[in-house]
């Protein structure tokens, strides 16, 4: 899922400064799920800024709403017409919702109250990890499912490198390495091979270096 | 006991005092200035209700009465709440608040009289740190 934080609040008093009337706008997709911007996150929020601007002298009408997705039309539809009550929708969803938004809605102000930060996955309650890059081309049928595009600091596609130490990265100590990680887990699978298998210069056209990616299926065009 | 100028608000479970505050005040144990919320749990409690406490309540200070650690009803009530109050603190350090005006205290359970200790320790530092500034 894609993994968000909230943002200093500083940094968000800051943004929503001057600002009298404001929608706080939660999702119930992956921000829910990583507790950054689902309806417990939203009442927190609401209750902060509220005591902010207090403190500034500054009172604020706040609402709160949380949409299943901000990332779908169809659950955005509602807000075209409500968000124009606002000064600004504070959006407590990933970069997406907060681009959706300013995309459809075109008479509204949204702001991010988030940081979003990668995919990754929920290690333990309060705990996640970057799994996936989202580069566009998966070669994990190669690596025993282990990513060196997110998990490697170089983003290797022959590794290790030099700096592999005690299967420690040098970019980090307190972080594995990857590509150690890779070579036991092929070992493990009788695999050991495929390490010496040299993988082709990586082409980053489909990772979007290629400018704003798109995907379409015909079959499922309305 | 002197009254006090200002508020505290806390937030106790039914283990911790199996009182609601107006007793223990009417007896002279709990200071005035003082309101007891019972929860089920301390664990119950979330973090927006802890804000809402300064914010709608006007509360200069809060603090959390939970079961000890190890001896929570709920297996992890308290020990959940005392992350709450940890968080809590954070964003009132981000928004220029004191963090010392909320606390997280482990009473033991089934007395009242811990509880009444906490609130006491909270009005010491009520007496330190003054009323919430609120300019609105």
């Amino acid at each position: 899922m894609i993994i968000a934080e909230r943002k200093p609040m500083k940094e968000i008093l800051e943004m929503i400064s001057g600002i009298k009337r404001l929608l706080i706008l939660g999702c119930r997709g992956c921000v829910a799920v990583c507790s950054a911007g689902g309806d417990k996150e939203v009442n927190i929020m609401a209750e902060a800024i509220s005591l902010g601007r207090e403190q500034a002298g500054e009172p604020i009408e706040i609402d709160r709403d949380v949409l299943v997705r901000q990332c779908d039309p169809e659950y955005l539809e509602p807000l075209r017409e409500k968000g124009k009550e606002y000064d600004a929708v504070l959006s407590m969803a990933c970069g997406v919702g907060v681009n959706f938004i300013a995309e459809t809605c075109p008479d509204i102000r949204v702001l991010p109250a988030l940081n979003t930060t990668f995919y990754g996955a929920n290690l333990s309650s309060g705990e996640w990890k970057e799994m996936c890059a989202g580069c566009g081309a998966c070669i994990l049928h190669l690596t025993g499912g282990l990513c060196p595009v997110a998990r490697c600091a170089k983003h290797l596609s022959n590794g290790p490198c030099g700096g592999s130490v005690n299967g420690r990265c040098e970019v980090d100590p307190n972080t594995p390495c990857v590509w150690q990680l890779i070579y036991d887990k092929l070992n493990s699978l009788n695999l050991s091979e495929n390490m010496k298998k040299i993988m082709p210069i990586r082409d980053w056209t489909p990772s979007g270096e290629g400018g704003p990616r798109r995907r379409l299926r015909e079959d499922l065009l309305p | 006991m002197a009254e006090q100028a200002g508020k505290i608000i806390g937030f106790c479970c039914n283990y911790t005092t199996q009182s609601s505050a107006e007793p223990l005040k009417e007896a002279g144990i709990l200071p005035e200035g003082v309101e007891l919320r019972r929860l089920s749990c301390t664990g119950k409690l979330e973090v927006s209700t802890i804000l809402e406490a300064f914010n709608k309540e006007k509360a200069d200070l809060v603090f959390v009465a939970g079961c000890p650690e190890e001896e929570c009803h709920n297996f992890s009530g308290s020990r959940r709440a005392s992350r709450r109050v940890k968080y809590t603190k954070q964003i009132l350090k981000e928004l220029d608040i004191d963090p010392e005006r909320v606390e997280m205290f482990f009473v033991a359970r089934q007395e009242t009289e811990p509880v009444v200790e906490a609130a006491k320790e909270m009005l010491k530092r009520l007496e330190k740190l003054g009323p919430l500034s609120r300019q609105a």
